[in-house]
């Protein structure tokens, strides 16, 4: 072996290191993984006033208890493009909002911070959103300008110690991740945990919320998610993305609505739909040791089950390792 | 206290005798910087916006050249040469020149258009004549960042033009505030795109916040905005969702042709 050869291993190796390490160290105060999850996958052809019928069949199939609780719906509200699906619909926003009131909720309030876009009600008249919203009497708060609380993080995979966080989430009693499910060009997909950088405030960090990116925007998404709780996922597969999402992708469809009681478990049920390897994506891997569960004998599928696509989704060349062979997960 | 919506508000009511700086002075750090909200101990990427404002409502001089002392040390993290290098040789996914570099709304993370649109502002209105040295090198940095970061077709979003091959879209507020921070550049190409892009869009625009950054910028170029300001002042009545950085940028945007344009900054 020559010097070169060598000192060229030895960079390799450590930057190999340096990468892995953040994943190989536990960084989390402890394990919150419950017993059993629950995942029911809906099939849902359209958006269409009939999706609150389809969502409250669903929810019933999880006897959830939210009276008397404040329920924070978190949709992923991006941006908007003429024609591009880049957003959850809102159909399914305000169809939620109907189920959680109907089930007994003291408060229903949509509240987003969109990642680039600084004119959040733009994004919300024209997306329709806000129209809906209106008719419906449903409040938003904008988490970018909302008012904001030091919080310690409780995980330390991103170095960050702290986050200032909006107040609107940190007091929610029930918090629903409504995410899109698309190919994300840098962390692999946005699901319920990717979804959750919307919580954090533009405000304090700007648009975009670039020091996630600075501290690697996988360890970023576990420390958010281990300290900002997601009691319940609502996630719109039905017109997804794939490609270079967010923003640029091509649609595809999967038909279907994800429910879940658990993010991870949500976002691996998620990943297999979408044809890709969960376990490859390190933010759902890394949650999986500590906060939720991907391990089939740890979920109740309630209704479906899940099978991956003959044609995975299509992803940036960086993501090309997470597209699994065609199979049945289940 | 929030920063931006605070100055926003001072200029919004700059020729009130109600308008008292003290509030920026008060909450100014050290260094110079100002955090993003009182009790915020990190530098913000509107501190530009601050020095402006202390600028425009003609106080504090002392606090106004600390202010930008920091504007000229501060920088994107693209500008050291590791970072220079690594944009350059291995991490190509995003269309950029890192050695046109900008401000950051954090520190230690890369520049970007709003942050170094106010810095640009700022540092033009301050230093209004005979720039040399760092003034002017930074301030054609900056000019040439923004240039660097446009939307192919013109515009501005955040500040990625170009994202694996493919053109990202722009925002009318950022396209706004780049334009009025690029007002007194020569006019070229880009900016006429971004003008007419921005003409475009803004006939369609529903949104209050979007509607008076336009208003600005296009008075700014010697637009006709007389409809534009009809539009909205007769807009619905602010929601919930219209917080007071939004009502301020209307008031401004309404009271332009009458009481000037405080973000036209002309040398």
């Amino acid at each position: 072996m020559t010097r070169r050869a060598a000192l060229a291993g030895s960079l390799g190796l450590a930057a190999g290191v340096g990468t892995s390490l953040p994943f190989l160290v536990p960084r989390y105060d402890r394990d919150r993984r419950p017993a059993c999850s629950r995942v029911a996958i809906l099939p849902v052809a359209e958006y269409s006033e009939k999706l609150s019928g389809s969502l409250w069949e669903g929810l019933e199939l999880f006897n959830l208890n939210v009276t008397g609780k404040s329920v924070l719906l978190k949709p992923n509200l991006v941006d908007y493009i003429p024609g591009a699906g880049i957003n959850t619909h809102p159909l399914l926003i305000v169809g939620a909002a109907e189920c959680f009131r109907r089930l007994g909720a003291k408060r229903v309030t949509v509240a987003e911070g969109p990642g680039h876009q600084r004119d959040t009600q733009l994004v919300l008249q024209a997306t329709g959103l806000e129209q809906h919203l209106k008719e419906q009497r449903i409040p938003f708060v904008d988490l970018n300008r909302d008012e904001v609380v030091k919080v310690r993080l409780r995980a330390d995979y991103s170095r960050l110690k702290h986050l200032w966080l909006p107040r609107t989430a940190l007091e929610a009693d029930f918090i629903v991740s409504m995410p899109k499910v698309k190919t994300h060009h840098w962390s692999g997909v946005t699901l319920s945990m990717k979804n959750m950088f919307g919580v954090v405030p533009g405000v304090k960090y700007g648009w975009p919320k670039n020091l996630l990116h600075w501290r690697g925007i996988q360890q970023s998404i576990v420390d958010l998610v281990a300290t900002v709780p997601i009691h319940f996922v609502i996630a719109d597969a039905i017109v997804c993305m794939e490609g270079n999402g967010p923003l640029a992708g091509s649609a595809r469809r999967l038909d279907r609505i994800v429910l879940s009681d658990d993010p991870v478990a949500a976002d691996a049920t998620c990943a297999t739909l979408m044809g890709l390897a969960a376990e490859r994506v390190p933010h759902i891997a890394e949650t999986a040791k500590f906060l939720g569960n991907t391990s089939s004998d740890r979920i109740d599928q309630l209704a479906s089950t899940v099978i991956s696509p003959a044609v995975p989704f299509g992803t940036v060349p960086e993501f090309e390792h997470l597209r699994s062979s065609p199979r049945a997960a289940e | 206290m929030a920063l931006e919506p605070t100055c926003l508000a001072l200029l919004a009511l700059r020729l009130e005798r109600r308008a008292n700086t003290q509030v920026l002075l008060d909450t100014q750090h050290p260094d110079g910087s100002w955090g993003s909200f009182a009790t915020d101990d990190e530098a913000s990427g509107l501190t530009g916006l601050a020095l402006l404002t202390l600028n425009t409502l003609g106080t504090s001089p002392g606090a106004a050249t600390r202010a930008a002392d920091w504007l000229l040390g501060a920088k994107g993290q693209e500008a050291s040469w590791f970072w220079k290098w690594k944009f350059r040789t291995t991490d190509k996914r995003v269309r950029f020149d890192p050695d046109k570099f900008g401000w950051p709304w954090e520190p230690g993370t890369c520049s970007w258009v709003v942050p170094t649109a106010f810095a640009l502002l700022a540092l033009k209105q301050i230093f209004s004549c005979c720039r040399k040295g760092k003034v002017a090198y930074r301030i054609q940095r900056g000019v040439e960042m923004l240039l660097d970061r446009a939307c192919p077709n013109g515009g501005w979003n955040a500040g990625n033009g170009i994202v694996y091959d493919a053109a990202m879209a722009p925002h009318i507020d950022a396209t706004a505030i780049a334009l009025l921070a690029l007002r007194s550049e020569p006019r070229n190409e880009l900016i006429e795109r971004s003008l007419v892009w921005l003409e475009h869009q803004v006939c369609l625009c529903p949104a209050h916040w979007s509607l008076a950054w336009s208003i600005l910028a296009l008075d700014a170029y010697d637009k006709p905005i007389d409809s534009l300001q009809h539009r909205l002042a007769t807009l619905a009545e602010p929601d919930e969702t219209c917080d007071t950085a939004t009502l301020a940028v209307v008031a401004l945007a309404l009271d332009c042709t009458a009481s000037g344009n405080p973000l036209e900054v002309v040398v």
